[in-house]
């Protein structure tokens, strides 16, 4: 009896060590990393004391970070921020839908219309988007329709062709190999196809997120009332150059917080795979 | 018969343009489609070639294949250079750096053109910038990665045939570097091309970006489509361009049989 508890004791105190020591080293991993950003406004700061950065053009990231604050305290930060999420995420959601279902019938029920129709598709993923959004706003008029849809159109196309991708990269030894041990149709779908694929769609869902983040500021800028975007154009017009920096550094952030979350959602989806090391992006 | 078989397999990826441009003659003149939204094809030629005999369409050609130039080339200037330097020379300074450029780098260019127009004014310069911002990131990034993957095993090998420093790098470090420079320059040629039309579409008073916004303000929708596909097909040649230069140059590579 004695002994089980000596056991248990001692495993709780080497689990509580291995976080302590995980966490220590992860924070320690953020320092490090953060420092060259640090030292980034560090300097940008001291540029602008010296005199080498005009502090009316080139504003100080103190006066930055002030109007980020002021932001947050009149809560505009948060109802543009909200908005522009909103945004992206309809067109986003929208686009998944769409495009994972289209991928499976392209990719995988109907696989010979792939050569057809994929050139056709990759033809219109090439249209500038930014040509295509003059058109929605014709056609769709000024208002959100317009800019969901562009969304919609910019983030569908990787998630589609990645989907396609990632049916027709699939081993078919798997699927033999199931179907020699009596696998029906759906088991061989749902858990054969699906999960062999899964990696691929998840890397198109990846790219469409960064890429609808991007095309709804970007859209934002062009023709809009509200949301980040629309605040950095706003604040350029009026010549308030603080808050035009706080705005770009709020959609800089935004970026990088999308893209690390998908980083981590692909890391938990894919736990079993050995994924390739990126060591700088891209 | 053969021959007519496999001219078939070979064309058929292009059946489905064809189609796709039938119909877009035919479906807004029978009505199928509002020709308000969707001019028909006749219509749209028709605008580009009253565009290109105004001189217009051809001035907005120029105009935007230069900024993209100059901007280009400037990010190749300095990007690769520096990439070079980061990715063989200083690889910790470049380790130490990165997570600031992988935040700056994701910052879109289009993102930044407010504050590129509060610094540098209305004019060239903005667009300039903004090109060079978006065609930078990707050459530097991939200048450094295709450095970072050089067999190390070439470099010993020249070395012990006591090769000096310039031959090293002229004969051994740029050709095995190329043809990650040459993927670089693909994207960054893209993404340049991109926000140009996006920045030209902002705040622009020529070139065809502005084309576009121009004919979506005062409704001439055939000139919009009409920009529209021009845009397109300068994209398509620019990647068929580099796509060449790149079998002209890397000569050496063999190509893995698929």
């Amino acid at each position: 009896m004695k002994i089980l508890f000596k056991y248990l004791r001692a495993k709780v105190i080497y689990n509580m060590k291995e976080l302590f020591i995980k966490t220590y080293s992860r924070l320690k991993k953020i320092a490090y990393g953060s420092l060259s950003i640090i030292l980034f406004f560090l300097l940008w700061e001291v540029a602008s004391d010296i005199g080498l950065a005009n502090p009316v053009l080139v504003s100080k990231p103190t006066s930055i970070f002030a109007a980020i604050f002021k932001l947050i305290q009149s809560g505009e930060l948060f109802i543009h921020l909200s908005i522009t999420l909103k945004r992206a995420s309809v067109g986003f959601f929208i686009a998944i839908l769409i495009a994972i279902p289209a991928g499976f019938i392209i990719g995988g029920f109907f696989k010979g219309l792939e050569p057809i129709l994929a050139p056709m598709l990759r033809l219109l993923e090439k249209i500038n988007p930014f040509a295509l959004f003059p058109l929605f706003i014709f056609i769709f008029g000024i208002g959100e329709v317009s800019k969901v849809v562009l969304i919609f159109w910019v983030a569908q196309w990787p998630i589609l062709f990645n989907t396609i991708a990632g049916l027709r990269d699939i081993d078919p030894l798997l699927i033999k190999s199931a179907r020699s041990m009596g696998a029906s149709k759906t088991f061989v779908f749902f858990k054969v196809i699906v999960p062999s694929a899964i990696p691929n769609i998840f890397t198109g869902i990846k790219v469409g997120a960064q890429i609808a983040c991007f095309m709804v500021i970007s859209a934002e800028m062009l023709g809009a009332s509200k949301g980040l975007g629309w605040l950095t154009v706003t604040a350029q017009a009026n010549y308030q150059i603080p808050l035009l920096f706080a705005a770009s550094l709020c959609i800089a952030v935004l970026g990088v917080a999308i893209n690390e979350l998908f980083a981590w959602l692909e890391a938990l989806v894919s736990f079993g795979r050995q994924t390739t090391f990126e060591n700088i992006k891209n | 018969m053969d021959y007519l078989i496999k001219l078939n397999k070979k064309l058929l990826s292009y059946y489905l343009i064809v189609v796709f441009f039938i119909l877009w003659q035919v479906g807004p003149s029978l009505g199928w489609v509002d020709s308000q939204f969707i001019p028909s094809l006749s219509q749209v030629l028709d605008a580009a070639w009253t565009s290109i005999q105004k001189g217009e369409l051809l001035i907005g050609i120029c105009i935007s294949l230069q900024r993209t130039f100059i901007g280009f080339v400037l990010a190749i200037i300095i990007g690769v250079p520096l990439g070079f330097i980061l990715g063989g020379w200083l690889p910790r300074v470049s380790k130490f750096l990165s997570p600031l450029f992988s935040g700056l780098s994701q910052i879109n260019a289009l993102t930044l053109f407010p504050i590129f127009l509060v610094l540098f004014g209305i004019g060239e310069g903005v667009k300039v910038s903004i090109i060079f911002w978006a065609a930078f990131w990707p050459l530097m990034f991939t200048t450094i990665s295709g450095i970072q993957q050089m067999d190390s095993l070439l470099i010993k090998a020249a070395r012990s045939m006591n090769a000096d420093g310039v031959t090293i790098f002229f004969k051994v470090i740029l050709p095995g570097v190329s043809r990650s420079i040459f993927t670089g320059i693909k994207t960054g040629a893209t993404m340049a091309f991109m926000m140009l039309i996006g920045a030209e579409v902002m705040g622009a008073d020529s070139g065809l970006g502005w084309i576009v916004h121009n004919s979506q303000v005062n409704n001439t929708i055939p000139r919009l489509y009409s920009a529209l596909i021009t845009i397109a097909i300068l994209g398509l040649l620019i990647n068929y361009f580099i796509e060449w230069l790149e079998r002209n140059i890397i000569t050496w590579k063999e190509e893995v049989p698929e």
